[in-house]
């Protein structure tokens, strides 16, 4: 597929956080990755893997002191860091939208919810408050917030965490964005909301549809929600690879981990995880995963792998990928 | 209605507030050395008379029982009689205390307007010459004493320049000052249509209130500073600037956010000039209540201290159940 038709063209992101008398910490370390319109990423990895930096630097918005080092970032064909902010500013919001994690703190507490989403609307669609307040209140009811009429004046504080996780969702998808970044969206959530607000989420992008990259330390929910995933390490792609094909044969041995950390079978996480005593604390010239790696040979302490392709559409980081079904 | 019960509930607090302060306060004023009846009759006065006075005015008996007197005339409205005015302290007080709220209201109103956009501006930018204007001028305003500063303004603009009237009182003498409605001259020259008397009390007040103002901007500066540049890293600014709003949309609403905290530091600043306006007052000769206090403390006349007291914590009392209802208006999660 060419550049062109892409939504996001993510190529070789580097993010470096300078450190006071020592050499700068890089949240991302040249990340590749690519979304089709209309498709569903799934970003996997455990925190401060770079997960939520790499949604920030597609922003243009990394916390200070932060910077984006090198890379690419286009958004439709359009270049994202070559960009003005004041452009910039035009897209997030209308055609790059987030779901954040932790609704009831990040939603303004003094302004009732349907303003805040009547905002959203009213300043990227050039439409009057009037008619903001309306797509306010079908967005309210396109999520399923009962008495949407009433909610539309309650306060976040009012709200319970799933309902507030719902306006979130209204709010990024008031302006039918062709991009949905979901940072950890359900974390917050009881096990039993989190199903009804992501079968939610996953309609609506469908309906309006945006592509999204959903982010997630939970590597069992991208199952039944993307198309493909990709699997983050310290700050780099390890893993790439259709939704299918990568639940099949992860090739991996920190997909394996991650999914063995899910898995109910005590005996197969044992197998792919190494003991806490075993891991050392500086990573070495090689790969990064090494010092965890249950399946560490020489040559990956000192050789750094590439993200290759080991199959048709299924890349890995990894000098030795695990071939055998899991 | 839980606004109502609530105000009814805190009117109801002030009674046994009201009576601690008195409590603490007229023991602590009896501590301070010294005999009213020695100073009333003079240093030639005999021990007799002295000892007569005492117990005409009620000295000689226990300090309890003049509390528990005391207690009873505050109840009744009666905070007394000055014996270096010879006028009752309630008369005095509402003579005074409008001077001095004229005064801090206005120097306060002054402090806002400087410090307030100030310290938004400075928190816009960690580097840069607002920003280092803002730091320079806190800390001068934390450092240098509100009567020096206006020793330095009379100095300039009425001494070197002439600009002003003399800094003697409220008003000229030679103006006829407005019958009394409200007892702030600006308000009262309104009522009356007296242009001559506005004009003048607006001159005498502009060094005092201009002094206020720049000390007090100084606190009010910090705390709208650090407040603003709090919530302009806070994780819902983060998020309006992910929805992609305007700037002047995104620093308006942290701008909102900090309303309540620079709310808190004018109302304990406030409290705080009703007594710690003094040395200014003194210095422009304003007549106001602290001055009238410190003129009590000075001559062992007791019943003054004891009524600006009482004054005071009223009028704190009501500033706080104000500003508690204006957090009420400000932050729909109090309202619960």
């Amino acid at each position: 597929m060419s550049g062109e038709d892409l939504i996001l063209d993510v190529a070789d992101l580097w993010v470096a956080f300078p450190s006071y008398r020592a050499a700068p910490v890089h949240a991302l370390k040249g990340v590749d990755l690519q979304i089709a319109p209309g498709a569903m990423i799934g970003l996997v990895g455990e925190s401060g893997s770079g997960k939520t930096t790499l949604a920030r630097a597609i922003m243009g918005l990394v916390p200070p002191p932060g910077v984006v080092e090198r890379g690419r970032v286009l958004f439709a064909g359009k270049d994202l860091r070559r960009m003005d902010a004041e452009a910039r500013r035009h897209l997030l919001g209308r055609e790059i939208a987030m779901v954040i994690p932790n609704p009831r703190a990040e939603l303004n507490p003094v302004i009732p919810v349907g303003r805040q989403i009547a905002n959203v609307v009213f300043h990227h669609l050039g439409v009057s408050r009037k008619e903001a307040t309306g797509v306010a209140l079908d967005m309210l009811r396109a999520v399923r917030i009962p008495d949407p009429e009433r909610r539309l004046n309650a306060y976040p504080h009012e709200l319970s965490g799933g309902m507030a996780q719902r306006v979130v969702i209204a709010i990024a998808l008031a302006c039918s964005p062709k991009l949905v970044i979901s940072d950890d969206a359900t974390s917050g959530l009881d096990v039993t909301v989190q199903a009804q607000v992501l079968d939610l989420l996953r309609s609506m992008v469908q309906e309006k549809g945006a592509a999204t990259l959903f982010i997630t330390r939970d590597v069992a929910i991208t199952a039944h929600f993307c198309t493909r995933i990709a699997v983050i390490y310290a700050g780099q792609l390890v893993e790439m690879a259709d939704t299918r094909a990568f639940f099949a044969r992860p090739a991996h041995p920190y997909s394996i981990m991650l999914l063995a950390a899910f898995s109910h079978n005590p005996a197969l996480r044992a197998r792919w995880t190494r003991a806490a005593g075993e891991i050392a604390d500086a990573a070495g010239e090689g790969c990064a995963f090494a010092q965890r790696c249950v399946r560490r040979q020489p040559r990956c302490l000192t050789d750094i792998p590439t993200l290759r392709a080991i199959a048709p559409g299924h890349l890995a980081r990894c000098h030795y990928p695990v071939e055998e079904r899991q | 209605m839980p606004i109502l019960r609530y105000i009814g509930r805190r009117v109801l607090f002030v009674i046994p507030q009201l009576f601690g302060i008195i409590l603490v306060s007229f023991f602590l004023v009896k501590l301070i050395p010294g005999d009213p009846a020695v100073m009333m009759l003079g240093p030639t006065a005999s021990t007799q008379s002295i000892a007569e006075l005492r117990d005409k005015l009620g000295l000689s008996k226990p300090l309890i029982t003049q509390f528990g007197r005391y207690l009873h005339d505050v109840a009744r409205g009666d905070l007394g009689t000055s014996w270096q005015t010879t006028r009752p302290v309630t008369e005095d007080l509402f003579q005074r205390f409008p001077a001095t709220l004229e005064l801090i209201t206005l120097g306060l109103l002054v402090a806002l307007a400087i410090g307030f956009p100030l310290g938004v501006a400075a928190a816009r930018r960690r580097r840069g010459p607002i920003r280092k204007f803002a730091d320079y001028y806190g800390l001068l305003a934390g450092a240098l004493p509100d009567f020096w500063l206006a020793l330095v303004l009379i100095y300039v603009f009425y001494t070197a320049l002439g600009w002003i009237p003399a800094p003697l009182g409220r008003i000229d003498m030679a103006v006829v000052p407005p019958p009394t409605v409200t007892g702030s001259l600006v308000i009262d020259s309104l009522i009356a249509g007296n242009l001559a008397a506005l004009a003048s009390s607006l001159g005498h007040l502009l060094l005092p209130v201009l002094t206020l103002g720049l000390i007090n901007a100084g606190p009010i500066l910090k705390m709208t500073q650090s407040t603003v540049e709090r919530t302009l890293s806070s994780d819902f600014i983060r998020y309006a600037e992910m929805c992609g709003l305007p700037r002047r949309v995104v620093l308006r609403q942290a701008v909102r956010a900090a309303l309540p905290s620079v709310l808190t530091i004018v109302s304990v600043l406030y409290g705080f000039l009703i007594g710690g306006a003094v040395l200014v007052e003194i210095v422009f000769s304003w007549g106001g209540a602290g001055q009238y206090a410190v003129q009590g403390v000075l001559n062992a006349d007791v019943n003054p201290v004891l009524g600006f007291v009482v004054f005071s914590a009223v009028l704190s009392l009501v500033i706080y159940l104000v500003v508690d209802l204006l957090y009420f208006a400000l932050d729909p999660r109090m309202r619960g």
